[in-house]
């Protein structure tokens, strides 16, 4: 059984927010909710300012507190580290996202009006452009179950009122694939992989590296491991939040 | 008024004046309202409430229900405690009131299930999976299955045995509810020997029930307590807290409601006089004396002590956006406790001195749970995200106001079925 894990090179991060976007049409999560979300942060006095960026994803925690609380089991940790939602357990009480210290929680407050996917079948337009080759706009691969338990957990908004959160893209890595915030990065900030496995691109980084995980006090233990850089402290002040719509 | 003039129906039963017949009809229609606001949000999500995610979607994910979850569930304190009194310390001057404070648990915690209902986002689902997926592990296990399926089963057991005599001698006289009251007392018959028995079982269940209450009321403040990511949460007084806040909230609750039962039936007024208030209002003055306590500990511990987001919240608390609530309850308790010192020190208690004593305690409890809910979610990160913003809505604030509706009108069409006030020990007919 692999032991998934992520690596986060801070001093190759440059804030460009593509792991962003990336992760929104991948999982084609409602407008306003980033999975992956990128702070770019400021400290300092002007002239003498510091800019530095800082990627958000689930921290996969192997002491998750979002586990650890939920009633029903629908947030759980499967064996291989992942943290996933079941979509079809969950009952929506929201207590793992007011558990959980990274604020990585995503909820459903409604059937989504505005999908990342184009709706291609619905447009005219489109659909006259394309002919008949009509692609869905739904990625099949989300309908899918995933792991031994065999539960649903991929992707965003399979009903309205449920929670969602970063998968490590669990549809992609089933396949063998990176998530997608790693398959898209540009300047290779994020690795992903075994920590089992001396050989894999995460056990060398995490050999040559400083490295920190965030809010570590809180005991989380989580699985994503920052390089070459220092956590966030009081004196940072955030530029450019991503606001959005409030998830619809 | 002689003993053998008397009749059941002079404790209210089956009496329906144009006052009972107002409030039950405004009473209904703001059901109504709030059950509209309901389906608003059953259809469209909770998109219409004013919660939010917190962090990037700067909002508040609990709000509103949540507080009104530990609030309803607080009430219910006062039942189950009253009738521990009664039962086991035989303080006799409450007994007229322990049917009633009964009546308010299971109203209470049937309120307070609908509230975490409410919250929820698949509530057909809550219903089944919180009971099929049961985590005890999970502190939400004693604020719902715990509560609705211990603590609820358990008060009910322990009302209908207590009605029992009572509805054996409204079986007695003839009413259109005859074969109701005879299907309440099952064969009941008030011997010596079944009085003995049904004493003993209650006694027996009041000790059974306690724990439960300490356990219901904790896990409560354990939802809360238990957050290590969450400054303003992460305490080991929150659960003791919420205990004891409980019990200012519950009893105060049982002093209005004693109140009111004095004003809608007069001839219950020779049975709850100043002896039974007086009773309510040292408890609840101890109660609250105990909770400020607790409350300058807490503050003092995160205020000196606590890291840098600690002591933002605390500052936010005692000075910035909810410093309104968080003063407003201070001193409502503060109020609440000073009448009960002044009544106490001249040695002389007044009803309506208790009854404000009564709405103090509430508005604090309420100010309280508001504060307890939001602050640490809209200001809590840890991570340098933008603090939040939380509104309720229409939709919140009617579905609120209804379920408090439909516990008052549950609580009055029963107080026309059934004596509110047990009867008294020698029948009459």
């Amino acid at each position: 059984m692999p032991k998934y894990a992520m690596t986060i090179d801070l001093s190759r991060c440059m804030g460009c927010r593509a792991c962003m976007v990336a992760c929104k049409v991948e999982n084609n999560t409602p407008e306003g909710q980033f999975w992956m979300y990128v702070f770019r942060l400021e400290e300092g006095e002007f002239p003498e300012t510091r800019l530095t960026f800082l990627p958000r994803p689930c921290q996969h925690c192997d002491n998750a507190p979002c586990v650890k609380v939920c009633p029903v089991g629908a947030r759980y940790k499967r064996e291989d580290g992942l943290v996933l939602t079941d979509f079809q357990r969950c009952i929506g009480c929201r207590y793992c996202e007011v558990a959980c210290p990274y604020g990585v929680n995503y909820f459903h407050w409604q059937s989504p009006k505005k999908g990342q996917y184009l709706k291609w079948g619905d447009d005219a337009e489109v659909r006259e452009r394309a002919e008949r080759e009509v692609p869905p706009w739904h990625n099949p691969d989300h309908d899918k179950r995933y792991g031994e338990e065999r539960r649903l957990t991929a992707g965003a908004v399979h009903y309205k009122g449920v929670m969602g959160k970063c998968t490590f893209c669990v549809h992609r890595v089933e396949k063998g694939l990176e998530p997608a915030c790693v398959a898209n990065c540009p300047v290779r900030v994020f690795e992903f992989g075994d920590l089992e496995d001396p050989n894999s691109s995460v056990s060398h980084k995490l050999r040559e590296a400083t490295r920190f995980r965030l809010l570590e006090d809180v005991g989380t233990e989580p699985r994503v491991y920052y390089l070459n850089g220092q956590p966030p402290t009081g004196e940072h002040r955030q530029l450019d939040a991503v606001k959005g719509g409030k998830g619809e | 008024m002689s003993v053998q003039s008397r009749s059941y129906r002079d404790i209210g039963v089956g009496r329906w004046g144009p006052l009972s017949f107002l409030s039950t009809a405004v009473l209904a229609a703001v059901v109504v309202v709030g059950a509209v606001a309901y389906s608003r949000q059953f259809i469209h999500g909770e998109i219409v409430t004013g919660l939010r995610d917190w962090g990037t979607a700067g909002g508040a994910p609990w709000g509103l229900y949540i507080s009104f979850v530990v609030y309803f569930i607080g009430v219910s304190f006062a039942g189950i405690s009253i009738a521990a009194l009664v039962r086991l310390l035989r303080i006799t001057a409450l007994e007229p009131v322990t049917r009633m404070a009964e009546l308010l648990t299971i109203v209470s915690l049937v309120l307070g299930a609908f509230s975490v209902l409410a919250d929820l986002g698949q509530p057909l689902r809550g219903i089944t999976n919180l009971f099929r997926y049961a985590r005890p592990q999970s502190p939400f296990f004693g604020t719902f299955s715990l509560v609705m399926a211990g603590y609820l089963f358990a008060s009910l057991v322990y009302f209908y045995l207590a009605g029992r005599r009572d509805a054996y001698l409204m079986a007695q006289q003839p009413s259109r509810l005859q074969a109701f009251y005879r299907w309440w007392a099952a064969g009941y018959r008030d011997s010596a020997a079944e009085r003995a028995r049904h004493e003993r079982t209650s006694f027996l269940l009041a000790v059974a029930i306690l724990p439960l209450l300490v356990t219901a009321h904790s896990t409560l403040g354990l939802v809360f307590g238990l957050m290590g990511g969450r400054p303003g949460w992460f305490s080991a007084l929150q659960a003791p807290g919420f205990v004891v806040l409980a019990g200012v909230s519950g009893l105060g609750h049982i002093a209005v409601l004693a109140a009111l039962v004095r004003w809608f039936i007069p001839e219950a007024r020779e049975r709850i006089g100043v002896p039974t208030f007086r009773l309510l209002g040292i408890f609840t003055m101890v109660l609250g004396m105990v909770y400020l306590y607790f409350t300058l500990i807490e503050v003092l511990t995160a205020g000196y002590a606590g890291h840098a987001q600690e002591q933002e919240l605390v500052r936010l608390l005692l000075l910035g956006t909810y410093a309104p609530y968080f003063w407003g309850g201070i001193v409502a308790l503060a109020l609440a406790v000073g009448l009960g010192l002044a009544q106490g020190l001249r040695g002389r208690w007044s009803i309506g001195a208790v009854v404000a004593m009564g709405i103090l305690v509430n508005i604090a409890a309420i100010a309280k749970r508001l504060i307890i809910v939001t602050p640490s979610l809209t200001h809590g990160s840890l991570l340098p995200y933008e603090d939040g913003v939380y509104v309720p809505t229409w939709v919140e604030v009617a579905i609120i106001i209804g379920l408090m509706s439909l516990g008052a009108l549950v609580i009055l069409v029963f107080s026309k079925l059934f004596p509110v006030v047990p009867l008294d020990s020698e029948p009459t007919s």
